[in-house]
C-alpha cells in the first residue's frame, strides 16, 4: 500500500517536475513530502504559507532535498484546534511526513505538538506561535526534543521594552496589553523585567478586542498616576485605547511594542502625540541576508514583507528542508531534529538565504560539516527548547516613516536578558 | 496500510467524542426543545474539569491534582452540570430564540472568564501538563489510539443506550409532551420548570462528559477550543443527523467531522499548487453548502424523530411528522 502510494506520489510530482523544471526533472526520480498547517483561510494566514510555498520552489529548482523534489502538502488550520489537529494527524499517517511547518496560532500549534507530532516522532517547526507554555514544555521534555519556532518569543521585545524606560528615566509605568496569549505574555513579562529594573508597574490592565469604548481601561491606566505607558497592542485597539489615554490626560511617554509599528497607527493617532514615543521590535536584524530577504521578497511577490511572520516562515521552512537534507535521506524525524543544529551551527559556514544558499549548504553536508544559516531573521539559533533569540531595535515614528533610533545585535540583546534573570 | 489504519482511529476518536456532545445537544433539543446555544460552554467546563483535576501541578494556574482520569472525567462532568443547573435556574424561563441567546450569553462569558482567569485556567495559553492516561505504560503509537477509542465509543455507546432507555422511558414521554404543549402537561400535574431543568442539566452533563474526553485526548484545552464555532458544528451535526433521533445524532456527528476533515483533505490532495491556499476558503463553501442544501431538501435530518403516538394493543403505530 505504502509503495503504491509512493509510486503514485512519484509520478504525479513526475507529471509536475516535467512540466516546471523541464531538463532538471530528468535526474529526479523520487519525492518527499512536507506537511504544512497554516491558517489559508484567513487574510494574514495566506501570505505566510505562500512564503513557505515560495521556499520550496526554490529548493526545488535548487536540485530538491536529497535530490528528491519536495512535495509540500498544505492544509487549512481554519484557526481551529480540532481543525488544525486532524490536517496534522492526516499528513502524518496518510502522507507519511517526517517534518511538519505549522502551525500559527498557538492553541492550535500545542495540541497537534502534544497529540500528534511528539508522539509520531515528526519534528514540528512553527513561524509564529509566541506563547512562553512552548517553553515550559520543552523544558519539561514533552516535546521529545522535535520542536522549534523561528519566532522569537516574546523575553526579547518586553527586556527591550523595559530598557527603554530605563533609558528614559521612567520610574512609574502602567502597561495595556491585548488579552491574547501573546499580550498576556507580554504583559506579565515587561512587568517583570520594569520590576527588575526597580521601575514600578502601577498598572497591568487587559484590552480585550472589539470593545466600542476602553475609556474604563485608560481611566483606570491613568487613576495609577504612571509617567509612561507601556502598549502591548495591535494597531486597531492600540488606536482606540491611545486616543481615549490621550484625551483623558494621559503622558505622551508611551513605548510601543512592534504590532504598533504601522502606519495605520500612525495616522490614526495622529503624529503630533507621538513625538515622544518609542518602540521596539525583533524583525529587522542589520545584517545582509535580512536586506536581502526583503529585496527577493518584493522580487518575487511585488510587495515589501510587511505582514506577520513572513520572514519566520520563510525561515522555519528553510531551516527544515535543510536539517531533510543534513540528515540525509529516508532520516525519521527526530534524525532531522537533531540535524537543525548542523544549520544553525555558530561555527559552521555561512550560507545565504536563497537557492544558493542550499547549494552552498548541501556541499558542506555532503563533506560532513555543519553551516550557519544566515536567514531572513538574521543568524537564527535555537537554545535547548527550540526557541529563538533575536536582535532588537528601538524605533520611533517620523513625519516620513518608522526611524531607527538604537540598535542592539543578538549578543547584546542575550546579555541584556541575562543580566535581568 | 498501517498509516491509515492510524488516521481511521484518530478520526473515529475525535468523531465520537463530538458524537457525545450531539446526542447531549439532541436530549436537549430534539427531545426536550430547550435551544441551547451555548454547547462550548458545557463542553469546555468538562475538558477544564477534567485537566483541572487530572494535571500534573504547574505555577501559573490551578489545578495539578494528578488524579486518576476517570475521577477528573467525572470532575469535569460534574463542572458542567454544576454549571448548567446555575444557568438552567436562571435561564430556563426563556423560551425559543430567548434561551438561545442567553446561552450563547453563557457561553462567551464562560470563554471570557477561561481567556482571563489566569489562576484558575492560564489564561489564553490554556492548561498543559496533563499526562494522557496509561501512556507512560503504553507508549504513544497507535496501540494507545486504539484503546483510547475502544474507551470513547464504549462510553458513547454507553450514553446511546442510556438516552434511548430515557426517550421511551415515562420521563421521555414527560419531556416529549413538555415540549409539544407545556400547559397540557402542567395540567396533569407536572412541573414543567423541573423537568426542563432535569433535562438540561442531564445534556451539559452528557457534553461535559465529551469535553473531559475531548482534553484528555489532546492533553490540552485552551479557550480557543470553546470558541463558538464549536457550538455551531455541534448543531449542524444534530440537524444534519436528525433532531429527536439519536441514531441520527451519532450518524451526523460522523457524517458532519467527516465531511470537514475529508474536504481538507481531498483539496490538498488534488486541488491544483495555486488553489491550495484557497483551499480553506472553499471548504468553508462547501461545508456552509452542504448544510443549506439539508435544511432546503431534508429539514428533519437523514433520521427524522420516530414518534410513537399512542399505543393500541399489539398495533403499535408509528408516524413521522410532516414538519414543523
Amino acid at each position: 500500500m505504502k509503495k503504491t502510494r509512493h509510486m503514485l506520489r512519484m509520478g504525479v510530482a513526475l507529471g509536475l517536475g516535467l512540466g516546471s523544471f523541464g531538463t532538471m526533472a530528468a535526474a529526479q526520480d523520487c519525492t518527499i513530502a512536507v506537511g504544512a498547517v497554516l491558517p489559508t483561510s484567513v487574510d494574514w494566514g495566506r501570505p505566510i504559507a505562500e512564503t513557505a510555498q515560495w521556499v520550496v520552489e526554490q529548493v526545488n529548482g535548487a536540485g530538491g532535498v536529497n535530490d528528491c523534489q519536495v512535495n509540500l502538502i498544505l492544509r487549512d488550520s481554519q484557526v481551529d484546534p480540532k481543525v488544525g489537529v486532524d490536517a496534522a494527524k492526516a499528513l502524518v499517517d496518510l502522507d507519511g511526513i517526517q517534518v511538519l511547518l505549522g502551525a500559527v496560532s498557538s492553541g492550535v500549534s500545542m495540541p497537534i505538538l502534544t497529540s500528534v507530532t511528539a508522539p509520531a516522532g515528526v519534528m514540528q517547526m512553527s513561524c509564529c506561535s509566541s506563547s512562553n507554555a512552548f517553553t515550559a514544555l520543552a523544558a519539561d521534555g514533552k516535546d521529545n526534543d522535535l520542536w522549534f519556532r523561528t519566532f522569537a518569543t516574546t523575553t526579547v521585545q518586553a527586556a527591550m521594552g523595559a530598557k527603554v524606560a530605563r533609558d528614559q528615566g521612567y520610574k512609574k509605568v502602567a502597561i495595556l496589553y491585548k488579552n491574547d496569549d501573546w499580550g498576556q505574555d507580554m504583559g506579565k513579562s515587561v512587568a517583570a523585567f520594569l520590576e527588575a529594573l526597580g521601575i514600578e508597574v502601577t498598572a497591568n490592565i487587559a484590552i480585550n478586542d472589539a470593545q466600542p469604548s476602553y475609556r474604563a481601561e485608560a481611566a483606570q491606566a491613568i487613576a495609577s498616576q504612571p509617567e509612561a505607558l507601556y502598549l502591548a497592542l495591535y494597531p486597531t485597539e492600540g488606536t482606540a485605547a491611545v486616543r481615549e489615554w490621550l484625551s483623558l490626560g494621559g503622558s505622551e511617554n508611551m513605548i510601543m511594542a512592534n504590532a504598533l509599528k504601522s502606519e495605520e497607527f500612525r495616522e490614526n493617532v495622529g503624529m503630533q502625540y507621538l513625538g515622544s514615543a518609542l518602540g521596539t521590535d525583533t524583525a529587522s536584524p542589520r545584517e545582509d541576508s535580512a536586506t536581502a530577504f526583503v529585496d527577493a521578497y518584493g522580487a518575487k511577490f511585488g510587495t515589501a514583507p510587511t505582514g506577520p511572520g513572513l520572514a519566520n516562515s520563510y525561515d522555519a521552512t528553510m531551516i527544515a528542508l535543510m536539517a531533510m537534507e543534513a540528515a540525509g535521506k529516508d532520516a525519521k524525524g527526530p534524525q532531522i531534529a537533531a540535524a537543525v543544529a548542523r544549520v544553525t551551527d555558530p561555527a559552521g559556514t555561512p550560507v545565504s538565504a536563497d537557492a544558493a544558499g542550499f547549494l552552498a549548504a548541501k556541499a558542506v553536508f555532503a563533506a560532513g560539516g555543519s553551516v550557519m544559516y544566515q536567514g531572513a531573521t538574521g543568524n537564527v539559533q535555537f537554545d535547548a527548547n527550540g526557541d529563538v533569540s533575536a536582535p532588537a531595535v528601538v524605533w520611533k515614528f517620523g513625519d516620513a516613516g518608522i526611524d531607527e533610533v538604537e540598535f542592539l545585535s543578538l549578543t547584546e540583546v542575550d546579555a541584556f536578558v541575562a543580566a535581568l534573570k | 496500510m498501517m498509516g491509515l489504519l492510524s488516521y481511521l482511529v484518530f478520526f473515529s476518536t475525535v468523531a465520537s467524542i463530538l458524537a457525545i456532545a450531539v446526542l447531549g445537544l439532541n436530549l436537549q433539543w430534539g427531545n426536550a426543545g430547550l435551544f441551547n446555544g451555548g454547547v462550548a460552554a458545557f463542553f469546555g467546563a468538562g475538558a477544564y474539569g477534567a485537566l483541572i483535576l487530572g494535571g500534573t501541578p504547574q505555577e501559573v494556574h490551578l489545578g495539578g491534582f494528578g488524579l486518576p482520569f476517570g475521577v477528573a472525567l467525572i470532575g469535569g462532568m460534574f463542572a458542567a452540570g454544576a454549571l448548567a443547573w446555575i444557568f438552567g435556574r436562571l435561564t430556563l424561563r426563556l423560551r425559543h430564540d430567548y434561551l438561545a441567546i442567553a446561552t450563547f450569553g453563557v457561553a462567551v462569558t464562560f470563554e471570557n472568564v477561561m481567556r482571563n482567569a489566569q489562576w484558575l485556567s492560564g489564561g489564553a495559553q490554556g492548561i498543559r501538563g496533563f499526562a494522557r492516561p496509561l501512556q507512560a505504560e503504553l507508549g504513544a503509537g497507535l496501540s494507545y489510539n486504539a484503546l483510547y477509542l475502544a474507551m470513547v465509543a464504549a462510553l458513547l455507546i454507553l450514553t446511546y443506550l442510556f438516552l434511548q432507555h430515557l426517550s421511551r422511558s415515562p420521563f421521555g414521554r414527560l419531556i416529549r409532551a413538555i415540549r409539544e404543549d407545556e400547559e397540557a402537561a402542567q395540567s396533569l400535574g407536572k412541573s414543567p420548570a423541573k423537568v426542563r431543568l432535569t433535562a438540561f442539566v442531564t445534556g451539559s452533563v452528557i457534553m461535559g462528559l465529551a469535553g473531559g474526553l475531548y482534553g484528555g485526548f489532546y492533553a490540552f484545552v485552551s479557550p480557543q477550543d470553546v470558541l463558538p464555532i464549536l457550538t455551531f458544528q455541534i448543531w449542524a451535526m444534530l440537524i444534519v443527523g436528525g433532531a429527536g433521533n439519536n441514531r441520527g445524532a451519532i450518524a451526523g456527528a460522523f457524517l458532519i467531522w467527516g465531511a470537514w476533515t475529508a474536504s481538507g483533505w481531498a483539496l490538498s490532495k488534488f486541488a491544483p499548487v495555486e488553489a491550495q491556499l484557497y483551499a480553506g476558503s472553499i471548504q468553508y463553501i462547501l461545508i456552509g453548502s452542504v448544510i443549506v442544501g439539508m435544511l432546503l431538501w431534508r429539514p428533519q435530518g437523514l433520521f427524522p424523530e420516530r414518534l410513537l403516538v399512542s399505543h393500541s394493543g399489539q398495533n403499535n403505530r408509528t408516524y413521522k411528522p410532516a414538519g414543523e
